[in-house]
């Protein structure tokens, strides 16, 4: 436990170092990061002030002083070009990426993984080829380009449902109402999301139960006759479970990465959308804490599903040495 | 099976590699001469239309092939180059190098993917160099695991002993022997690297961080996107097309990776 925590505590302290220096050691002057690509339009002394304000004109340690005391205050500035805090730009959209993430990461790793099973325990043998195809058709499929597609057939052509934010701007819905809106929005990008990684969580799961089937102890289970589906659940399931849950693990950071897409496509107020807006924008502070936003929110998801590892492989020491 | 589906993915991939080599000489129009005749829906003369500054889309798709393969091989190359030479030099001296390998292997598997890779990219250029220099330095930890595994086995096995006995140097052992039993693994996570380079590269165009000169099927997607094609109905034949040639060239490299897995599978189970 204080290995993982140090581990991942590590990890966040080199991330926080990283968003210090990526602006700062990538080409191209801090003015022309700040005010955009035509610096040379200002006079010397809004030059200067500029610099005073970020203090860019003092030595690299103590910027890095005052960034520290910016990031743990929640003081982060304002986006150049939202002209906002930028602290509660991001407050307003993390829900929406959180809601969006965790439903997706949620629905596929159910969906993928009882298919996989499923697939596995009625394998015949020599019939793979059509399963072998369509996972591999359907994960070459870039996912803005199924959002986009979905978004054409079922937004634009179809009108059944939405195509644009996350909830009706123009109605104030309460209670129910709100909630079935929101749903209604959220539908479509959550159905892109589940399919571009349905597919690993499938192959993931079918092979893994295939492998565990083939396991000695599953043919003794049978043989010391244990029903067909007791030795299903407790044996064969609870053990081909494992590979599928570190990929769930590995998942949290995609979706998060996903997002980016299908949020863009959507216009779905979230953290992706954000940081497409700045990197549009070339809003660098804006850029600078989305990234650093969505790394700690990968982290802490990560963190966490590695806690709940060994409650399903006890075998995982957590606790002590590894 | 998986034979056969090497095939058609070898056939699949040389076609495409050609489309890019001939683009100039296969494709009706120069894709880069803007025109007048714009927003113009398929024809005998523009068979995909054009798009919002006149230019043929068919000779943007076939041109788009050129970037497309060129950041896919070339990101996979560089990311594979630092993964072997990390897990080699990792699963080989083991000791504190091993462990310092291993943080940072950790460390690039915990940071996430395409938003280091965006940030990253807004503040560089956007030629097909740098982006594949980005995808590559960002891509090569699964690489590093792999091959630390495999190197660690190889090395304890009875000729390579026996070879290093009679005093073989590293570097003989590595280019003669180590090398040559990773091929199958190398080559596995090789069509794998260019498919998600693919991927990566038409991400990040898509979300208007791609070459501003050149022609790649995510910048089309971005464009198309940007002027509302999906409002005027002409995203059937701008966006369609382009995206269905990214899932050609990777259902290609998925299929010719299958052919190598097996190979990997049954040194395995040797």
């Amino acid at each position: 436990m204080k290995k993982r925590v140090f581990h991942y505590t590590i990890i966040l302290v080199v991330v926080i170092i990283i968003n210090f220096f990526i602006p700062r050691l990538l080409p191209g002057t801090p003015l022309k990061s700040i005010v955009g690509e035509n610096p040379g339009d200002l006079t010397a002394a809004e030059k200067m002030g500029i610099l005073e304000a970020y203090h860019l004109n003092e030595p690299m340690y103590k910027q890095f002083g005052y960034y520290l005391k910016e990031l743990f205050t929640l003081n982060w500035g304002n986006s150049y070009a939202k002209r906002q805090p930028i602290s509660e730009l991001i407050r307003s959209r993390l829900g929406w990426t959180l809601l969006l993430a965790g439903c997706s990461t949620l629905l596929s790793t159910i969906i993928g993984t009882c298919l996989g099973a499923v697939s596995a325990l009625r394998r015949k043998k020599r019939k793979d080829v059509p399963v072998v195809l369509a996972t591999t058709v359907v994960s070459s499929i870039p996912s803005f380009w199924i959002a986009i597609i979905l978004l054409a057939v079922f937004g634009v052509k179809l009108r059944w449902f939405p195509i644009y934010g996350a909830y009706d701007m123009w109605e104030s819905y309460t209670g129910l109402a709100r909630a079935a809106d929101i749903l209604k929005h959220l539908a479509l990008p959550l159905f892109t999301l589940v399919i571009s990684s349905l597919m690993a969580f499938f192959s993931t799961s079918r092979y893994s139960t295939l492998r565990v089937m083939e396991e000695d102890y599953v043919k003794m289970a049978r043989l010391r006759g244990i029903t067909g589906s007791r030795v299903t659940f407790c044996y064969v399931f609870r053990n081909a479970l494992i590979p599928v849950f570190t990929l769930f693990m590995m998942d949290v950071g995609y979706m998060l990465g996903g997002s980016v897409l299908v949020e863009t496509v959507f216009s779905y107020p979230g953290l992706g959308t954000l940081m497409k807006e700045a990197v549009m924008a070339r809003d660098y502070p804006l850029m600078q804490y989305t990234f650093l936003m969505s790394s700690v929110v990968t982290i802490a998801a990560l963190f966490l599903s590695d806690i709940l590892y060994h409650r399903i492989d006890p075998r995982v020491e957590v606790n002590g040495n590894e | 099976m998986s034979k056969h589906m090497t095939r058609i993915g070898a056939v699949i991939l040389t076609l495409m590699v050609l489309l890019a080599v001939f683009a100039p000489v296969l494709s009706p129009h120069n894709p880069y001469a803007s025109s007048t005749a714009t927003y113009q829906l398929p024809s005998l003369e523009h068979p995909l239309g054009t798009n919002d500054i006149g230019q043929d889309i068919l000779s943007e798709v076939i041109y788009g092939a050129r970037t497309s393969l060129a950041i896919g091989f070339f990101s996979a190359a560089i990311s594979l180059t630092i993964g072997t030479v990390l897990g080699l030099l990792s699963g080989w001296y083991g000791g504190w190098l091993d462990r310092l390998i291993a943080k940072l292997t950790a460390f690039m598997l915990t940071v996430p993917y395409l938003p280091t890779v965006i940030i990253i990219s807004a503040f560089t250029k956007h030629s097909i160099y740098s982006t594949s220099l980005v995808l590559g330095i960002m891509s090569w930890a699964g690489t590093t695991r792999i091959v630390r595994t495999q190197t660690m086995a190889i090395r304890e096995k009875d000729y390579i002993q026996t070879i290093r006995a009679m005093g073989a140097s590293d570097y003989y052992i590595f280019s003669h022997h180590v090398i040559r039993e990773l091929t199958p693994w190398l080559m596995y996570q090789f069509a794998g690297r260019v498919k998600s380079g693919i991927l990566s590269e038409s991400s990040l165009s898509f979300l208007g961080l791609g070459s501003t000169t050149q022609k790649s099927w995510g910048t089309m997607i971005y464009y198309a996107q940007e002027k509302n094609a999906l409002l005027t109905g002409s995203w059937l034949w701008w966006i369609v097309p382009p995206g269905l040639c990214i899932i050609l060239v990777s259902c290609a490299l998925i299929m010719i990776s299958y052919g190598f897995e097996e190979k990997t599978d049954r040194r395995l189970s040797r």
